[in-house]
């Protein structure tokens, strides 16, 4: 008899708890929210993308041009905010790049991507191109959006998987050789600022202007 | 007699070990998939609304505790019941266990939060129990010294299922006891049905709902201790606790919200139901001053949002929120309460973790954005999104289906159309919608040709406006332009 008495002393003390816990109906795992950790900047109210610490640092050479004051549209710290055709257009190194971005109607489809990189060209590189052939391929929008196209990749690259052939939005391949922060894009063109973080996009800043190979 | 006890001991006890083992895994991850919560919360589900209202009533905020005493106690019933027979069939042991971790999986999983984690507690409560009850079992048909043996058994499963719930207990009140132990009380107006026919992605779930605002950290409020303080230009201050708040009628309402700096095609939209207390009424009970035309809510964290007085008195379903999607509000949605404004940008309507509610004029004070040169009433502008294909996708030529959402809340959506590279507007469907408050999903059967494409959008509310080409940044007042991706069909 005494080992029923414990026994269902045992139960019933077991079963209060157990039920004591129950007022509990949360689904709040904190961690399991997605990528949108906020922060904000005290210009707008934005979200920030909570980019993965390891591929934060940018790096090269011409990261020195970029503006330094966070409160500048231009900044590593303002372009991490915006997706990632509004950061270009805060950037006056990529003024070129953004008006022929806007020329071609690219810019939603940049800024409403899921998760790509981009090899962007800065004024400097198309001031490469002779006048007369620049003004050309602004004025044809089919040129105009393979080539623009030809410089986004599908998914965010980081530096560790920069190098190698990647195929682009426009349909053909380009290949980045190179490690660490020495970069060349096709041979030709040289990453002067890599890993440039915005909202939905890589952006490794580049020297020359790519040309799909036909 | 004596062994019919203690055989029915022996089931509920290896239930119980079996439960509490599941409660402390469950509290490290996903508390809500405890066995009996979930079923629990299934058996809400699928109460209808007057006889929940009844339950409310009748057991006020006692509900909850009495329904998950009414599950443990079914539970326990069954339990017993295996431990009696599973000792003459004991095959009964097995399938006993399996039927019950089916039933609280299959009600994990049909949770509306539910994940492929959700079943994982349930099955394991059930592993656990079915092998205790066998080995408590075995214990009693030793043929010597088998009482005694049975004894410890019973110290031994106790013992660790006291450990078990102890800690499932202390990892669930550091974690969040204080939002999950918040009863939410029925609506005495529910939300109407979903239309039959909405698409899904109507409702956003929580985890995924946009998240703007400028905690660093998430602030982390005592629901206890939260009042809610009504002053200004009022007759008589009002200072409400959580149950004060609690206490009265509750709205449920699908409503969008969306953030003021989201771009053209952006993500930073999204639709839930929310379950709150309607401001008006509380506005008269303090007695508002004719002349106050602005109200400043604050936030724990200093934050201000300047709302007008009238987008609160004009008969839309402005509140405090306190649920969103059937949880209390998750922290960095602004638990325990927030507000929301229908047809208001967030920055204008729907402060976070809100504390008091200042009625003042906008010649007075200008609220935090408004200070920041950000516009105000913060109206939202008719606007839409395609959804599918994404950017840059690559369809096969041939009927593809574009979609996506549109929204002028308040106003409502009358008319989608898309033009595939700048050609003539064609009318896209809509789906039904529940109110003007929430976005319309629209979709179109594009008969697609070979080569690249750019899909545009526009939409038309309700007073006729149609959606403006003229392309504006975020700030100050909300971006417009018709969201344009460019695809290839191959």
């Amino acid at each position: 008899m005494r080992a029923t008495k414990i026994t269902a002393l045992t139960a019933a003390t077991l079963f209060s708890i157990s039920l004591a816990a129950c007022g509990s109906d949360d689904s709040d795992s904190g961690s399991s929210t997605p990528a949108a950790a906020p922060t904000m900047t005290s210009a707008a109210p934005m979200e920030s993308s909570a980019a993965p610490a390891m591929t934060m640092e940018n790096f090269g050479a011409g990261c020195a041009a970029v503006p330094t004051d966070p409160s500048n549209k231009g900044s590593f710290q303002a372009m991490a905010q915006e997706p990632v055709a509004t950061a270009a257009s805060g950037n006056p190194l990529l003024s070129t790049l953004v008006s022929a971005v806007k020329q071609a109607g690219l810019v939603d489809s940049l800024n409403s991507a899921d998760g790509i990189t981009v090899f962007a060209p800065t004024n400097d590189a198309f001031n490469k191109i002779p006048a007369a052939d620049l003004k050309k391929v602004l004025a044809d929008k089919k040129t105009l959006t393979d080539i623009l196209t030809y410089h986004v990749v599908p998914g965010k690259l980081t530096p560790a998987d920069l190098s190698g052939t990647h195929k682009t939005l426009e349909g053909k391949d380009l290949s980045v050789m190179g490690s660490g922060e020495d970069f060349k894009v096709d041979g030709s063109a040289s990453v002067i600022c890599g890993n440039v973080q915005t909202a939905n996009a890589n952006v490794y800043i580049i020297d020359s202007v790519l040309m799909p190979k036909s | 007699m004596r062994d019919l006890l203690r055989d029915a001991a022996a089931g509920v006890l290896a239930a119980g070990l079996g439960i509490a083992v599941a409660e402390l895994f469950a509290a490290t991850t996903r508390p809500d998939a405890a066995p009996l919560i979930a079923v629990g919360g299934a058996i809400i589900d699928a109460t209808p609304t007057p006889v929940k209202e009844f339950a409310v009533r009748e057991l006020g905020t006692n509900d909850k505790p009495v329904l998950l005493g009414s599950v443990g106690l079914v539970l326990a019933l069954f339990a017993a019941a295996l431990g009696v027979l599973g000792r003459r069939r004991r095959i009964l042991v097995p399938i006993g266990t399996v039927v019950l971790g089916a039933a609280g999986a299959t009600a994990a999983l049909t949770r509306p939060t539910a994940s492929a984690f959700s079943p994982v507690p349930s099955l394991l409560a059930a592993a656990i129990a079915g092998a205790t009850l066998w080995w408590l079992l075995r214990t009693v048909d030793q043929p010597t010294g088998n009482r005694r043996a049975f004894l410890r058994g019973v110290v031994l499963v106790g013992g660790a299922a006291v450990l078990a719930e102890a800690g499932a207990q202390l990892l669930t009140r550091t974690v969040g006891r204080v939002r999950t132990d918040l009863a939410l009380p029925a609506p005495s107006s529910p939300a109407k049905p979903v239309p039959t026919g909405i698409a899904p992605g109507f409702t956003t779930p929580s985890a995924d709902f946009y998240r703007v605002d400028t905690a660093l950290t998430v602030p982390r409020v005592d629901p206890d201790t939260w009042t809610l303080r009504i002053h200004g230009m009022v007759g008589t201050e009002l200072k409400l606790s959580l149950d004060d708040l609690l206490r009265r009628p509750l709205i449920e309402r699908d409503i969008t919200l969306n953030c003021v700096s989201n771009e053209v095609g952006g993500p930073y939209i999204g639709t839930a139901r929310w379950l709150g207390v309607p401001l008006a009424p509380l506005l008269r009970e303090a007695g508002l001053r004719p002349e106050a035309d602005q109200i400043v809510a604050r936030s724990v964290e200093g934050m201000t949002i300047g709302t007008p007085v009238a987008t609160a008195l004009d008969g839309r379903d402005t509140m405090l929120a306190v649920a969103m999607n059937g949880e209390p509000l998750r922290p960095e949605h602004g638990f325990p309460v927030r507000m929301l404004t229908p047809g208001l940008y967030g920055y204008a309507g729907a402060c976070k973790w809100v504390t008091e509610l200042e009625l003042t004029t906008f010649a007075k004070f200008d609220a935090y954005w408004v200070e920041r040169g950000w516009a105000r009433p913060g109206t939202v502008k008719t606007a839409s999104r395609i959804d599918k294909p994404r950017p840059f996708a690559r369809p096969a030529a041939g009927p593809v289906t574009v979609a996506g959402v549109a929204w002028a809340q308040r106003r409502g959506i009358t008319k989608v159309e898309i033009s595939v590279d700048g050609g003539t507007w064609q009318a896209a469907e809509l789906l039904p919608v529940p109110s003007t408050d929430t976005w319309v999903q629209w979709r179109w059967t594009w008969n697609a040709t070979a080569g690249p494409h750019s899909l545009s959008v526009r939409a038309t509310d309700s007073t006729g406006q149609v959606q403006t080409e003229a392309r504006a940044t975020p700030f100050p007042s909300g971006a417009t332009g018709r969201h344009t991706i460019t695809v290839t069909v191959e």
